[in-house]
């Protein structure tokens, strides 16, 4: 069992030299990120505590899938798999806990102990194999598959921003707004397979506005309909909304540059260090996306002639 | 047609191509066979352009890679992507509209389900369909016949005599010999980087006794099956 956390250690300290980052700094940033995280739910919504344990929870679910457990299983037998997760989940809430402890939500902070706990003893599908509908068929395959994996996520923005003008909260409502775009930034972290780059029958200039076009159209399919209601019910507040818009769309831009400018590695922490850099000052885009374009363009070159 | 010049490619100090000079006819069908580590992908993947080399490959249609359906020995899909939509995204790729994909659905796959969840031959099926629907002109068609039921194996050996028909060329490489002696007008031989032998139609079956006595010798016999 000792072998077994020695290990998820070790591939945890691998990934992060594999990005380029001391496992002590990535641990560093990571605790930064999620404390800022958690800190700007709780600011932002008095719903806080419930989404968070809801977040929390589903972490944790992922540790259920069958197959992995069925490995783990006929690793270790039936005893030693069960401690394994229940002290796998118990890391795994800690953090949540913590910081629920921290705002003094005490019953959400034991209940979240107690329900990992339980799921521990559980294992399910995490992923659905049954075909889910997207309205993104057509330009496979970001957002096809991005929707697919997020379908709840868009689904609890808009329940979000019915909220918003339930409650009169603008706030929330343009916090619904940039979550379906930080949702759809989710879609370009990841390189595809050199195969899927190198099909396109475009040299790389053309192949990187073809990728931003059908971003930037499908992420409007997605985010429009909650600007147009929070425009109707806020027709004050336009121009706030434009500006939101147009910055999600930059960002937007600026994830696909990232991803393309560091191809076919992965996203790493330099781009981090950028985006964190543009979300503080985002005027820095307006620097940062020629940039990035160029970069992207001479790193598709040999794929893309 | 494409003409491979003076090919050599190098991994560190390993040198996996070797010099290669060849041309692959408008209208042909060639084999390539060789052993497990012989050169056969490292090849195709210069050829398509995937790897850097030394050397020169032209085509007459260019970009090669443009007009080239690469089918890899294992190919990678996406989770959360259906066949018809992994269609799509190769036809998009190339510019190809396809209006009805599922009345060109050649190997009857279920494409509205998950590619990811397909089995091995089906997920080559659905590959090669993809490959042909771009409209290519050149097809490398690495290992096709691998995992593939009897039946698909029937249909695609006469995609490839259709392919021929139609002026492409193709290049295949195989383990099955009868696949390649069925499809093919050369077979070339690829060994240690180099090129040791080109087969034309008429003496597959030669190469074929002469591949099983080097390959068997009397290692069955050493081997001492009871």
């Amino acid at each position: 069992m000792k072998e077994y956390f020695q290990l998820q250690y070790k591939i945890t300290t691998r990934k992060c030299i594999d990005a380029g980052v001391q496992p002590l700094l990535a641990c560093l940033l990571a605790t930064i990120a999620f404390v800022g995280f958690s800190q700007y739910l709780f600011s932002k919504t008095t719903f806080a505590a419930p989404v968070y344990l809801l977040l929390a929870l589903a972490v944790t679910g992922k540790f259920s899938d069958i197959k992995r457990n069925d490995f783990l299983r006929l690793c270790f037998g039936g005893s030693k798999h069960k401690k394994i997760r229940v002290i796998e989940n118990f890391l795994i809430a800690t953090p949540f806990v913590i910081f629920l402890a921290f705002k003094q939500q005490y019953i959400p902070s034991l209940l979240l102990l107690l329900l990992t706990s339980l799921l521990a003893l559980f294992n399910f599908r995490t992923t659905l194999s049954i075909t889910i509908p997207t309205p993104f068929y057509k330009k496979p395959f970001e957002f096809t598959a991005g929707f697919r994996n997020t379908f709840c996520l868009v689904a609890a923005a808009y329940i979000l921003t019915g909220i918003a003008l339930a409650v009169a909260n603008f706030n929330l409502g343009i916090f619904s707004l940039l979550l379906i775009f930080a949702i759809t930034l989710g879609y370009y972290t990841q390189p595809e397979n050199e195969y899927y780059v190198w099909t396109y029958a475009l040299n790389a200039r053309r192949f990187l506005f073809a990728k931003i076009k059908t971003a930037l159209w499908y992420s409007t399919c997605m985010a429009f309909p909650v600007a147009l209601v929070l425009g109707i019910f806020y027709p004050q507040q336009i121009i706030t909304l434009v500006f939101f818009f147009l910055a999600g769309w930059a960002f937007l831009i600026f994830i696909i540059l990232s991803k393309y400018a560091a191809y076919p590695d992965e996203f790493n922490i330099t781009q981090a260090i950028l985006l964190c850099c543009c979300i503080s000052f985002p005027p820095l885009l307006l620097v940062l996306i020629p940039y990035l374009f160029y970069k992207s363009q001479n790193q598709l070159h040999s794929l893309l002639k | 047609m494409i003409n491979v010049c003076n090919l050599s490619k190098h991994y560190g100090t390993n040198e996996v191509l070797k010099n290669i000079n060849l041309s692959f006819e408008t209208g042909k069908v060639y084999g390539i066979v060789g052993e497990n580590g012989a050169g056969k992908t490292t090849l195709f993947r210069c050829i398509a352009g995937l790897e850097a080399y030394k050397g020169s490959i032209n085509a007459d249609h260019t970009p090669l890679k443009n007009h080239l359906g690469l089918l890899l020995t294992e190919p990678y899909f996406f989770s959360k992507i259906t066949g018809a939509e992994y269609i799509r995204l190769l036809c998009n790729a190339r510019n190809t509209t396809i209006t009805d994909i599922s009345s060109r659905n050649i190997f009857d796959l279920p494409l509205q389900q998950y590619a990811s969840v397909y089995s091995t031959g089906m997920k080559k099926k659905l590959a090669i369909t993809a490959l042909l629907l771009q409209g290519n002109r050149y097809f490398i068609l690495d290992e096709p016949f691998n995992g593939v039921d009897i039946q698909s194996n029937i249909i695609l050996t006469e995609i490839i005599h259709q392919l021929k028909a139609l002026h492409k060329t193709v290049i295949i490489s195989s383990h099955i010999f009868s696949t390649l002696s069925d499809t093919c007008d050369e077979i070339l031989l690829l060994s240690n980087g180099e090129f040791t032998d080109v087969v034309k139609k008429e003496n597959f079956s030669v190469l074929e006794s002469k591949m099983k006595a080097v390959t068997i010798g009397n290692k069955i016999e050493k081997f001492g099956l009871q």
